[in-house]
């Protein structure tokens, strides 16, 4: 641990000031601060929180699309009606983050700027066409999720830059999606195998298929393949598991402790699999809900797990 | 109801849940330093130079110590193979080397760091059965100049082997119709207490001080007066709240290297656990087992012979392991009539972290081998599993693995609440299915004591011996107290974490604090007792046999109206003679047993007071990704009579949940440097409240006779309800699944694996 200066900014322009002379932001503090006391890299010598800054914060529909600030929590986005309908799988994705408190405490910002390749937003981001607004002292520029990550904790980003907001098109109508992660206990997980899936249907055809594969290389990615065998199809389950294999076929899994790269790359398929069908069932209406917060007992609702 | 019966609060409750309550770490002292430990750099290599002048030299250090700063002294309960730290060579990646106290945490870190050990490093012993094989390197080359137990069996890297031996087992195996032949191996899990171990010394002239997080003060007691030569007068234990034990905080650790720290600096010094720390420490792990089972039996069910070799696994010093290989030994017998049995179980040093006693040591894993070896067995007759349990589950009357003669025992009563508390035998979807299975536990009979004295406002103190890790044992001292003082429960103070204070006790362990402790406190309030009557007997001016003690007053039987209060009879005695009362029952005697045949014995060749268990699982299983949820819990005791329902139902959900952890995702994996590879809870993933199911709790009423349980007939309760949860989840994921699963835990990726097979 040890951080050798901590200012919090109150507004944008401060934080940035702190920024140019090499304060790091902290929003959440989720990844920061916990890493650091876990000993995965110490603190930075000066911090500038960003908690405070309003202008940050919030989830606002505007012309053609969704304008996440980049202090919107994951407890914000499942709470958000807009996210939930329009990017369903986004929602998932925030729905299944940590524990009820990291919810509430972690930020959107900090999920993406942390970058970590099992990081949950990201692969929904991406095939959503979320752009980061990326601010300095000297100026502002835009640059899409797609190209954002370079590498394991890793984006283009320079030292200087915040992130201030993610922009969302709305998608095109006949659109559903999900995010669907391997999960071996029901909080407090963290992503080994996940997938992404947004499906445009057109009467029975898809239209448009963006699938992006989590945990399985060192950046969360698109798999072109698999969005090929989906694309003009009847979204049939033998697309859906052409479309699956694929996925599976272009991961690059390792074996570690949380799983072999033979069980990864398997469950790729099985995972890939379950969020292409839960987005083509809504993208037909069809009702699957995303994930509540898991309380005691698995208990949801009042219904049975 | 008796008062003892009745649920109350406990007194810590409210401090722990509003954040008043203080452990360990909390203390802070004027001039307090902090420690740190230099460890091993491998997990077997020749130590052959230390050099600490450069730690030393740091700035804000004020004591860095070596082997060569504490008396040489090898210490252990059962074999004196480890010492305060590393002298010749290292045995496992946790071994202390050095410790440095320092100003602050960063500059003990940095000493540490500073500190220069050059090694020889030896060939890794990793894996059991590789350690026993002939030609295997030898982790204590001088083993055989060891002071051990006599009765411990021991020979090169076996540190302790024990059989059981009943009737022919080789001709009952030859006269089996079906013979089932299996292997199971368990991997090494945690205790994982969520409060990590702290310790804190100050010294006053040369009486010593420790306040440390440890489940068993006087054997911490006896570790630093063994190790430092000191007198167990000079040394005084206080613990502070724990936050969880499970066994991780037994046995003795730390306290001598943070006194002989506190020593050299002439200031207190405080040491603080990482997780981290906390999973490379000593005798915080359950042990591994590989165990091989066999049993043979004929067309209508009845076993006639079971053949087991079991080898566990010590880690690189010994704890109190040396008794498991026994205790496992009676759990891969199981509590089932076999008339011909022959277990043979071996402790091997492995350069690991040594093994401890966490919760029902060795019972979880064996218990899981077993029952679902009974489940293939059952399969192999075309059995209902349960139907063959029920033959074969020992009944009053009915001969255990040593001939010892079961009495006063409802084992069957379990098994049958437990499928009916379940449903076994409902409709359930096809990713579902229930499994069952049956385990046992000992009591353990050990010395204790009390006192209690009566307040000059008729108010009471107990002051015990006893320690608790948090499941509320101590805290429901007072209401045994209370019962025989005709008193209320919260008219008690407790006085207890203090070695200085409560008589000799053996702590928060072996499920013994209400069984030996609560007849200790008994015993003290009937002492009291009888003196209150005795005064009254004056004060009344009646025959003391004519008086009776209830509702915090002596009356004359039959004439309310004669009759003094506690508090007016305190108030007298504070003006003569104390009411101050002594407890110290005797040790129950051990059921006999036959145990001619049986080798390395231990103490676990009968089971005093034994409790019997049976647990129902429903799982799901997703068969796609082998990720197994388990939605509900059928747990059913017999534990003798069960004195406080709060406290006895807390500790089978908590039994239960730790159970289910082990049973799907509780499993340290080795590198090939035999260094843990997830020692954090990143990776070593506990379950979380959500994942706990419904759990419904049945008791079965069976108290024992006098003198053969705890208090009232009680038995044991803290350890059994982690005991049979694995191997029902087990029994469950097969019935799914159609394939068994060899591995403990079973992750989602070995659950998986054997369905590819
Ligand atoms: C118990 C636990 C469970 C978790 N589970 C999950 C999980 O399931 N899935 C998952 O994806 N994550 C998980 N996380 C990680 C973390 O909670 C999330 O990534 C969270 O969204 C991070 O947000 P934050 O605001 O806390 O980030 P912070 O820790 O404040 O910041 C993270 C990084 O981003 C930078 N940063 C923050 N905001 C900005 C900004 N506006 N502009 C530029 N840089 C910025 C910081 O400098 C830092 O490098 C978990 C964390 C914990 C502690």
């Amino acid at each position: 641990m040890s951080a050798q200066s901590y200012t919090a900014a109150t507004s944008v322009d401060e934080a940035l000031e702190a920024m140019a002379t090499g304060a790091r932001p902290i929003a959440g503090g989720t990844d920061l601060v916990v890493g650091a006391r876990g000993g995965k890299a110490p603190l930075p010598d000066a911090l500038v929180a960003i908690h405070r800054v309003s202008e940050l914060r919030g989830i606002r529909e505007q012309e053609g699309g969704l304008v996440l600030g980049a202090l919107a929590t994951h407890a914000d986005i499942v709470a958000s009606s807009s996210a939930c309908e329009l990017f369903t799988a986004l929602a998932d994705a925030s729905a299944i983050v940590g524990s009820h408190a990291t919810r509430t405490a972690g930020t959107i910002g900090g999920n993406v700027m942390n970058a970590s390749p099992a990081m949950e937003t990201g692969g929904p981001l991406i095939c959503f066409d979320a752009v980061a607004t990326l601010r300095s002292a000297s100026g502002t520029r835009r640059v899409a999720l797609t190209d954002l990550f370079t590498g394991p904790g890793r984006t283009v980003a320079e030292p200087g830059e915040l992130l201030t907001e993610l922009a969302i098109p709305t998608p095109k109508d006949g659109t559903g999606s999900c995010y669907a992660r391997l999960e071996y206990r029901r909080q407090m997980e963290i992503a080994i195998v996940g997938a992404t899936a947004v499906v445009t249907l057109d009467g029975g055809t898809v239209r448009d298929a963006r699938i992006a594969i989590t945990a399985l290389a060192p950046t969360i990615h698109r798999v072109a393949e698999a969005e090929q065998a989906l694309n003009g199809s009847d979204a049939s389950d033998a697309a859906v598991h052409a479309a699956a294999d694929a996925a599976a076929g272009a991961s690059r899994p390792i074996s570690d402790v949380r799983g072999s790269a033979q069980y990864r790359r398997a469950m790729a398929a099985v995972l890939t699999r379950r969020a292409i069908s839960t987005a083509i069932t809504r993208a037909r209406g069809g009702r699957f809900p995303i994930p509540a917060s898991p309380a005691l007992h698995g208990a949801v609702n009042g219904g049975a797990a | 109801m008796a008062t003892a019966e009745k649920p109350f609060i406990r007194q810590d409750g409210k401090d722990k849940v509003t954040g008043l309550g203080r452990y360990t770490a909390d203390l802070d002292m004027t001039g307090m330093l902090q420690a740190k430990f230099r460890y091993s750099d491998h997990a077997h290599a020749r130590i052959t130079r230390i050099d600490t002048s450069k730690a030393r030299a740091l700035p804000g250090v004020f004591a860095v110590i070596t082997h060569e700063d504490v008396p040489d002294v090898r210490y252990g309960p059962f074999v004196q193979d480890r010492r305060l730290f590393a002298k010749h060579k290292v045995r496992y990646e946790g071994e202390l080397v050095a410790a440095v106290a320092a100003l602050t945490n960063e500059i003990a870190q940095r000493a540490v760091e500073l500190i220069e050990v050059d090694y020889e490093p030896l060939e890794i012993v990793s894996d059991v059965e590789a350690a026993l094989q002939p030609g295997a390197p030898l982790l204590h080359e001088e083993w055989a100049s060891y002071g051990a137990s006599e009765d411990v069996v021991r020979e090169g890297n076996d540190c302790s082997r024990s059989t059981i031996l009943k009737g022919d087992p080789d001709k009952g195996m030859a006269e089996a119709d079906i013979v089932v032949k299996e292997r199971y191996v368990a991997d090494m899990s945690h205790a994982v207490p969520i409060e990590p171990h702290a310790v804190v010394a100050q010294w006053q002239g040369d009486r010593v001080t420790i306040w440390s997080s440890t489940q068993v003060p006087f054997i911490a007691r006896s570790g630093v007066a063994t190790t430092l030569e000191l007198p167990e007068a000079h040394v005084r234990i206080v613990v502070p709240h724990l936050g969880g034990g499970f066994g991780g905080k037994c046995e003795f650790h730390y306290e001598a290297q943070v006194a002989a720290l506190a020593r050299v600096a002439q200031r207190p010094v405080r040491l603080v656990f990482s997780r981290r720390e906390e999973f490379l420490a000593p005798d915080h792990r359950r042990e591994g087992q590989v165990l091989e089972l066999e049993t043979g039996v004929r067309r209508d069910g009845s076993i006639v012979a079971r053949r087991g070799r079991l080898i566990l696994d010590n880690g690189a010093y010994s704890a109190d392991a040396p008794f498991f290989p026994q205790l496992a030994a009676m759990m891969a017998a199981g509590p089932y009539k076999i008339e011909n049995v022959f277990v043979d179980a071996s402790l091997a040093y492995t350069n690991t972290t040594p093994s401890g006693s966490v919760r029902a040591p060795t019972a979880p894993q064996a218990c899981w081998a077993l029952e679902q070896h009974m489940d293939s067995v059952a399969g192999q007759l075309g059995m209902d599993p349960v139907e063959f349990r029920r033959l074969n589950i020992v009944k009053n009357g009915d001969e255990g693995p040593t001939r010892q003669v079961f009495e006063d025992i409802g084992a069957a009563e379990t098994l049958e609440r437990a499928v009916e508390l379940i449903g076994y035998g409902k409709e359930l979807p096809d990713d579902e299915a229930i499994g069952v299975a049956v385990g046992w536990w000992p009591s353990f009979g050990i010395a204790s004591g009390a006192y209690v004295k009566i307040n000059g406002d008729g108010s009471a103190t107990i002051i015990t011996g006893a320690q608790e890790c948090g499941t509320g044992a101590v805290m429901a001292l007072p209401l045994l107290a209370a019962e025989i003082l005709g008193m209320e429960p919260e008219s008690f103070s407790l006085l207890y974490q203090d070695t200085d204070a409560g008589p000799f006790d053996s702590g928060a362990s072996g499920s013994q604090t209400t069984f030996n402790n609560g007849r200790a406190v008994m015993a003290a309030a009937n002492d009291v007792r009888e003196q209150l009557l005795d005064l009254a007997a004056e004060q009344l001016e009646a025959n003391r046999d004519d008086l009776e003690l209830k509702d915090g007053a002596v009356s004359v039987k039959g004439s309310p109206t004669k009759s003094v209060t506690i508090p007016e009879l305190a108030e007298a005695a504070h003006g003569s003679t104390l009411l101050l009362g002594r407890g110290a029952d005797a040790v129950p005697e051990m059921p006999a047993s036959d145990a001619a045949g049986c080798t390395g014995r231990l103490g676990m060749e009968s089971f005093l007071a034994p409790t019997f268990i049976t647990h129902a699982v429903r799982c799901k299983v997703d068969r796609e990704t082998g990720v197994v949820r388990v939605l509900e819990v059928a747990a059913v005791h017999e534990s003798g009579r069960v004195l406080n329902p709060i406290g006895a139902n807390g500790q089978v959900e908590g039994g239960v949940v730790m159970g289910i952890g082990m049973a799907t995702l509780e499993g340290s994996l080795l590198g090939e440097d035999a260094r843990q590879l997830n020692p954090h809870l990143l990776d070593y993933k506990l379950q979380t409240a959500s994942d706990s199911p419904p759990i419904h709790i049945g008791w079965v009423d069976s108290p024992t006779k006098p003198g053969a349980g705890g208090p009232k007939g009680s038995k044991g309760i803290g350890e059994p309800p982690c005991v049979p949860t694995p191997g029902a989840i087990a029994n469950a994921i097969a019935q799914v699944t159609g394939a068994r699963v060899h591995q403990l835990p079973m992750t989602p990726a070995r659950v998986w694996e054997a369905m590819q097979r």
